[in-house]
């Protein structure tokens, strides 16, 4: 079952390649001008350790602007992931704006990439709605942990745990939590057109297998395989989700509607590697 | 996207390690919330004596006080001769619980009642020699212990909800843990504290999750978690919000060594009415259907160290 439910999220994904390049939310358009495509959550908290020639590895890195972004500042970047067409887009655009140099792009699924890879990084760095695609975090967590150096860092920013428990139909306006925060393999199905980053989009392919993950299970893993927490942030704030009950502030932030700022939408996750 | 980073959800003490000292002045607790508070507990103390939850005549007789998640996790490093220090331990159960299983123990609270009541119990059970119990605000506890470190630093139920500043807590924790202690809490889910019940019987997110160390709560009803029933006079406390992100990089910062985060879909007493007693005690969300719901967090446990050699004396 599980290859099915991969199988049909590759084919949603090689789909959503080119469905996002003319996104607002992807702005590839923008990026190509020199717009940075990373949040100013990442950017504020991981930049200060990405200097000229930092090696950075990006897992599930889709169509590698936000690689790309890391690549600009100097960084020496792997972008990953299971979608060729996404890794297809992401060396013609690195070709585009003359960074292939420094940027090198990986088609394989992240358990898979051990087989593929034989380096350790100063970062390893992934971010925005990439664990709600992985049914196992032990084995995720195994691969973190051995593609940091000794005293690297492994940086994640995610869509918060609890968004993904409120209900998103008939009772969404009383953030009601309909959907699991324990979840286990089998994962929940969903069938909707069009993609998050475009709702209106005109897609064959419409189902994807997503797996929900709490906190435990998230930081867990990681801690038994040498990773030092420094920090869990959490923010009333997120980006790119299309959830009813959210709207999008001026800032270009989108909050919970009536102004609440006491839900937690996003976090920020940074772990050391302990040195040996 | 805009340049500006929303503001992470801290609580007070955490932007920066420095200050966040546990010498770092008086109790963070503004005395008219700890007034309140103490009245609070000290009346409940009197009334969780007799309440079926608390059972202290079963204590009397021998039961442990302990849940079996604590027992279980804990339980494998407390053994003749471990000194444990229990943080905010109200009337000492299930710190003579521990002292039972051979360590020496020192519990803390705010309220006289709770430790002058821990007190006669120890006495009466034949634990005086191996308990001490020191009625303190957490943040003073420095003033009562000097020099003494503690194998274990224990931590349960409902405690830090009272407690505004993590940052100062979780410096208190690692000052009076020996290198290579342990820190132990068992606790109730920041998620279920943001829960209300809907009158189908269903949760909705109601209260705050995130942090506001500047805006406690305020509660007033009558009643206690231990006895539903009972009349309580005192009725106005203050408590305030942690989300596991605060709690665990307070943690981090005071130089511990997170060991592992476990959740759980079941807690300690009932959030609402509804929700249905195991045969071990736990509380877990029915399912409407005849089966318990296993979805929703209710409870965590944390363990952490301090490193095994201190920093600066390696």
């Amino acid at each position: 079952m599980l290859e099915q439910y991969l199988k049909t999220n590759l084919a949603w994904w090689d789909e959503a390649v080119g469905v996002h390049q003319g996104t607002d939310l992807y702005d590839v358009d923008g990026f190509r001008r020199g717009a940075d495509s990373l949040t100013a959550i990442e950017r504020d908290e991981l930049s200060p350790l990405v200097a000229e020639g930092t090696t950075l590895l990006h897992l599930q890195c889709h169509v590698g602007l936000d690689t790309l972004s890391w690549a600009r500042r100097g960084a020496t970047v792997t972008g990953v992931d299971f979608s060729g067409k996404a890794v297809e887009a992401a060396r013609r655009l690195a070709d585009e704006v003359g960074l292939s140099e420094r940027a090198h792009f990986v088609q394989s699924n992240v358990y898979d990439l051990p087989g593929v890879l034989d380096q350790q990084f100063d970062i390893v760095f992934s971010s925005w709605g990439v664990l709600i695609w992985l049914d196992d975090l032990k084995r995720w967590a195994d691969v973190v942990a051995g593609f940091v150096r000794p005293g690297g860092v492994f940086y994640l920013a995610e869509f918060h745990p609890v968004v993904f428990l409120l209900d998103d139909e008939e009772h969404a306006g009383e953030l009601r939590l309909t959907y699991p925060y324990f979840q286990g393999r089998e994962p929940l199905r969903f069938d909707e057109p069009g993609s998050y980053a475009d709702p209106q989009a005109a897609m064959q392919a419409s189902v994807t297998y997503e797996w929900q993950h709490g906190f435990g299970e998230i930081i867990t893993p990681l801690l038994q395989r040498g990773l030092r927490l420094d920090h869990l942030h959490e923010f009333p704030s997120t980006r790119g989700l299309t959830q009813p009950f959210l709207e999008t502030s001026a800032d270009g932030w989108q909050r919970v509607k009536g102004g609440r700022t006491d839900i937690p939408l996003s976090f920020s996750l940074k772990m050391t590697k302990e040195a040996p | 996207m805009s340049d500006e980073r929303p503001a992470p959800a801290r609580g007070a003490g955490e932007a920066s390690g420095a200050g966040a000292g546990p010498a770092g002045g008086g109790s963070p607790i503004p005395d008219e919330i700890r007034r309140a508070n103490v009245a609070h507990w000290d009346e409940w103390t009197r009334i969780h004596e007799t309440s079926a939850f608390y059972d202290v005549e079963g204590f009397k007789a021998g039961a442990t006080s302990l849940w079996p998640l604590e027992l279980e996790e804990l339980g494998p490093h407390v053994g003749e001769g471990t000194t444990l220090l229990h943080l905010q331990c109200h009337f000492g159960l299930d710190t003579l619980s521990w002292a039972r299983r051979g360590a020496a123990v020192t519990g803390v609270d705010l309220s006289d009642e709770a430790i002058g009541l821990a007190r006669r119990l120890a006495d009466e059970v034949g634990l005086s020699g191996r308990a001490t119990f020191i009625a303190s605000d957490v943040y003073e506890v420095d003033a009562h212990l000097d020099d003494q470190r503690f194998d274990v630093v224990f931590v349960s139920w409902g405690a830090i909800e009272w407690i505004p500043d993590l940052g100062r807590w979780a410096a208190i924790i690692a000052k009076f843990l020996r290198p290579g202690g342990i820190f132990y809490m068992a606790e109730i889910h920041p998620v279920a504290y943001a829960l209300d019940e809907t009158e189908d019987h269903n949760v909705r997110l109601a209260f705050r999750y995130l942090p506001a160390p500047d805006e406690p709560d305020r509660s007033d009803y009558d009643g206690s978690y231990a006895d539903r029933a009972a009349h309580v006079e005192n009725r106005v406390c203050y408590g305030w919000a942690h989300g596991m992100g605060e709690i665990l990089t307070a943690l981090a910062g005071a130089g511990l060594r997170l060991e592992y985060l476990h959740e759980f879909p079941f807690c300690v007493a009932p959030f609402f009415d509804w929700m249905e007693a195991d045969e071990q005690r736990w509380h877990w969300l029915p399912d409407g259907h005849g089966g318990r719901r296993a979805d929703l967090p209710f409870s965590y446990s944390v363990m952490a160290r301090t490193p095994a050699v201190e920093a600066g004396h390696a």
